[in-house]
C-alpha cells in the first residue's frame, strides 16, 4: 500500500507490505528539488508491533522499545510516544489522488486537469464551453474502490473534455482543460 | 474538634485536601460545576453537590452557592484550595459570618496582603527589603541622577501609567539616563496619557524565591525553608524545587529568619508564602509579594521537611498550636515539582480534549499529585494544569535523575502537553547547574529550533508507526465493504463534497 507522509516538516513516501510474519516498509524522504532519494527498507516481525489489549502499541524499532499511542484525528494522525509526539500526515492513493485532482482543478488558472492516479471517470457534470462556478460538481472518479467527486474552487471556463463516462484513465491523464 | 470539610475547590487540590481528611479521621465535601460530574475530585470524595454551570463565576466562586452546601451538609470548616476563592477576603468574611472554620489566613490577613501598596508598605515596616528606588514620580533629570547614583545602575525608568512592556527603559548608565527618561516619559505620554514616570533597580537575572510561612494563633510563627520557582511561561511557575540551587547559606538564613520575622510581626494565621526577587548577581533580596493561601508547589516543601501542611492547615485552623517549632523543621534532600499541563509545549496554548491514555509514573520517591484518568474529557473552562509530578532526592543530581526516571515513566496521550518542554528543561545545562533566572524558558528555550526541541525519539518511530496503522486501518475498512457494509463508501463521498 503506498502512502505520502509529512512528519517534523520533512515529506516522505512510504511503501507498507504485509507478508505473514512481517511488516515490509520502504521510506523514501521527498526532497525539495525533486532528486531520487535511496529507499530505506525497514522490516519489523509482526510481533514487534503488537497491540495490546489496552489498545497500546508496543513497537521494538532496532530493538528499542516504544510504547506507541496513535490517535486518528480528521487531517492528520496524532503519535505519541516516551512523552513525546508527532502530527503525522499520511494520505493514501485516493486522498493523494483527491488532494491532485483538487489541487490542479481549484487553481483556476491551472490549463489542464489532470489524473494524479489511475481511475475510473464514474460520471461527468459539466459540458464543453460551460461557465462554471467555484463548488460546482465537474465529475466523479473512482480510485481504490472509492468515488471522488471534484468540484471547481474557482469560476472556471470549460474549454475541452478529454474523457467520458465510463473511461478508465492513467496517472497524469488529461480530463478537463479550462479554456 | 473539625469533622467534616467543604472543598471549594476542584481538580488535584480538592483531592490532595481529601487525602488529608481522610488520613485525619474528616469527613470530605466535593462542589462540582456541570461539566465535572466525571472529575475525579467528584469520584473521591465522600459527598459531593452540584453547584451550577461550567463557567466559574456561575459556580466555583459562588460564595453564597458554596455557604448554602456547607450549611446543608453539615461541613464545619471550608478549605479554599489555591486559586478561586483561596484569596478572597469576602470568602473568608463570610465563613466567619456564617460560623463556619475558614481555612486559611483570616480575612484582616487577606485584605492586608492583598493589595500590593499596603503589603510593601507593612513589609518595609517590618524591616524587609523592597526594590530600592525613587520614592514618587521623577522630578528633572537631576533628582534622577542623584536617585540611580545612590541604588546603583543598571537601572529601570518605568511609566507609572505603563503596562504590556511600554514605558520601560532600562539604563545601564548616567550617560543614558537622559534620553531613557525622555523616551520613557514619551511613550507614557503616548501610550497612558500620562507622563509620570519613576526609578527603580534593575534586577538582572532576577529568580523567583519564595519562603513558606506558617502561623498560628497563640502568637507562634516558623518559616518552612524556601522554594525556588523561577522556570516560568508566561509569568506562570511550570518547574519548582526546595532548596534553592543558588542561594548561598547565609543569604538563606537571612531571607526565612525576615519571612518568619515578618509573619510573626502581622499575626498571621495559616499557611503563607511570601515571595521574594534574588538578583544572582549581586546576591540581593527583595520583597515582592505575599499569598495568603496554600501554593500549588506546598509539596515540595512537604517533600524536603516531612511535614503535612494541609494536615496542619486544619489543626491549626481548629485553634491547636503549631505542632513544630522552628528547630524541629529539618530541611532533608532535595524535591522538584513538574507542572503537567494540558498544553502545547512550543506556544503554551491550552488543549481541551480527550484523555487517550495517562499511565502515572510509580517507584520509589515518586508522588503524582493529579485527577486525570483515560477518557477524562480536558474542559476549556478550567486552568490547564492536570497534574504534579513531585520527586525527592537525598541531592539534587539524585532528584534530577529520578525526575527525568519518573518522567520517562509518564504518558498522557490524546491532547497535547507539556511533557517535552519539561525534558528539555530538565536536560539543558543552565538547569542542571542552577543558573536559571526567570527569563530561562523564553530566552533559552522558545528560541532553540523545534528540530532540537523534539528530537528525543526519531522521526521514522512516528512515520513507521503511522504507516502501519493506516494500513491496518484501511485493510479493515476494505474488508467490511467487501461484507457488504456501504458506509465507507458513502463517507468518503461525503468527505470528499467536503473539502470542495
Amino acid at each position: 500500500m503506498y502512502f505520502e507522509s509529512s512528519v517534523n516538516k520533512t515529506n516522505y513516501r512510504v511503501i507498507v507490505e504485509e507478508d505473514l510474519k512481517n511488516w515490509r516498509l520502504k521510506v523514501q524522504k521527498i526532497l525539495k528539488d525533486d532528486t531520487e532519494r535511496q529507499w530505506d527498507e525497514h522490516i519489523i516481525p509482526k510481533k514487534d508491533f503488537h497491540t495490546a489489549a489496552d489498545g497500546n502499541i508496543s513497537l521494538l524499532f532496532n530493538n528499542k522499545s516504544y510504547l506507541v499511542d496513535v490517535v486518528d484525528r480528521e487531517d492528520h494522525i496524532e503519535v505519541y510516544t516516551r512523552g513525546s509526539y508527532r502530527n503525522v500526515v499520511i494520505a493514501n492513493e485516493d486522498i493523494i489522488l483527491r488532494n491532485g485532482l483538487m489541487g490542479l482543478g481549484g487553481l483556476g488558472q491551472v490549463k489542464n486537469l489532470k489524473a494524479g492516479m489511475p481511475g475510473k471517470i464514474v460520471k461527468i457534470f459539466i459540458q464543453e464551453g460551460q461557465e462554471v462556478k467555484t463548488g460546482e460538481p465537474l465529475l466523479i472518479m473512482e480510485a481504490m474502490k472509492m468515488e471522488n467527486e471534484i468540484r471547481a474552487t474557482a469560476d472556471v471556463k470549460i474549454k475541452t473534455i478529454h474523457v467520458s463516462e465510463g473511461d478508465s484513465v492513467e496517472t497524469g491523464g488529461a480530463l478537463i482543460s479550462f479554456g | 474538634m473539625i469533622k467534616k470539610i467543604l472543598i471549594a475547590n476542584r481538580g488535584e487540590i480538592a483531592i490532595r485536601i481529601f487525602r488529608s481528611c481522610r488520613e485525619m479521621g474528616i469527613d470530605s465535601v466535593a462542589v462540582y460545576s456541570e461539566v465535572d460530574r466525571e472529575s475525579q475530585h467528584v469520584l473521591l470524595a465522600d459527598e459531593a453537590y452540584l453547584i451550577g454551570p461550567a463557567p466559574s463565576s456561575e459556580s466555583y466562586l459562588r460564595i453564597d452557592k458554596i455557604i448554602d452546601v456547607a450549611k446543608k451538609s453539615g461541613a464545619d470548616a471550608i478549605h479554599p484550595g489555591y486559586g478561586f476563592l483561596s484569596e478572597s477576603a469576602d470568602f473568608a468574611k463570610a465563613c466567619e459570618d456564617a460560623g463556619i472554620t475558614f481555612i486559611g489566613a483570616t480575612s484582616k490577613n487577606i485584605t492586608q496582603m492583598g493589595d500590593k501598596l499596603s503589603a510593601r508598605a507593612l513589609m518595609e515596616k517590618a524591616g524587609m527589603p523592597t526594590v530600592p528606588g525613587s520614592p514618587g514620580a521623577i522630578k528633572n533629570l537631576e533628582e534622577a541622577k542623584t536617585i540611580c547614583e545612590k541604588i546603583g545602575y543598571p537601572v529601570m525608568v518605568k511609566a507609572s501609567a505603563g503596562g504590556g512592556g511600554k514605558g520601560i527603559r532600562v539604563v545601564h548608565s548616567p550617560e543614558d539616563l537622559a534620553s531613557g527618561l525622555r523616551a520613557a516619559q514619551s511613550e507614557g505620554k503616548n501610550y497612558f496619557n500620562d507622563d509620570k514616570v519613576f526609578i527603580e533597580k534593575f534586577v538582572q537575572n532576577p529568580k523567583h524565591i519564595e519562603v513558606q510561612v506558617f502561623g498560628d494563633q497563640h502568637g507562634n510563627a516558623v518559616h518552612l525553608f524556601e522554594r525556588e520557582c523561577s522556570i516560568q511561561r508566561r509569568h506562570q511557575k511550570i518547574i519548582e524545587e526546595a532548596p534553592s540551587p543558588s542561594l548561598p547559606s547565609e543569604v538563606r538564613d537571612k531571607m526565612c529568619k525576615m519571612a518568619q520575622k515578618a509573619t510573626q510581626s502581622i499575626g498571621y494565621q495559616g499557611a503563607g508564602t511570601i515571595e521574594f526577587i534574588f538578583d544572582n548577581v549581586t546576591k540581593d533580596f527583595f520583597f515582592l509579594e505575599m499569598n495568603t493561601r496554600l501554593q500549588v508547589e506546598h509539596p515540595v516543601t512537604e517533600c524536603i521537611t516531612g511535614i503535612d501542611l494541609v494536615k496542619e492547615q486544619i489543626k491549626v485552623a481548629s485553634g491547636e498550636a503549631l505542632s513544630f517549632t522552628q528547630e524541629q523543621i529539618k530541611v532533608s534532600g532535595h524535591a522538584i515539582e513538574l507542572r503537567l499541563c494540558a498544553e502545547d509545549p512550543t506556544t503554551f496554548l491550552p488543549s481541551a480534549g480527550k484523555i487517550v491514555r495517562c499511565r502515572i509514573p510509580q517507584g520509589p520517591f515518586v508522588r503524582f499529585d493529579g485527577y486525570i484518568y483515560a477518557g477524562y474529557e480536558v474542559s476549556i473552562y478550567y486552568d490547564p494544569m492536570l497534574a504534579k509530578l513531585i520527586v525527592w532526592g537525598a541531592n539534587r543530581k539524585e532528584c534530577l535523575n529520578r525526575l527525568r526516571r519518573a518522567l520517562s515513566e509518564f504518558a498522557l496521550t490524546g491532547i497535547k502537553t507539556n511533557v517535552i518542554l519539561h525534558k528539555n528543561i530538565l536536560d539543558h545545562p543552565k538547569f542542571i547547574d542552577g543558573s536559571y533566572d526567570t527569563q530561562f524558558v523564553d530566552k533559552e528555550l522558545i528560541t532553540t529550533d523545534k528540530k532540537s526541541f523534539f528530537k528525543y525519539v526519531p522521526d521514522e518511530v512516528f512515520l513507521v508507526s503511522a504507516a502501519i496503522a493506516s494500513y491496518q486501518e484501511q485493510k479493515s475498512k476494505s474488508f467490511e465493504q467487501k461484507n457488504g457494509s456501504p458506509k465507507w463508501k458513502a463517507k468518503a463521498r461525503l468527505e470528499s463534497q467536503n473539502q470542495g
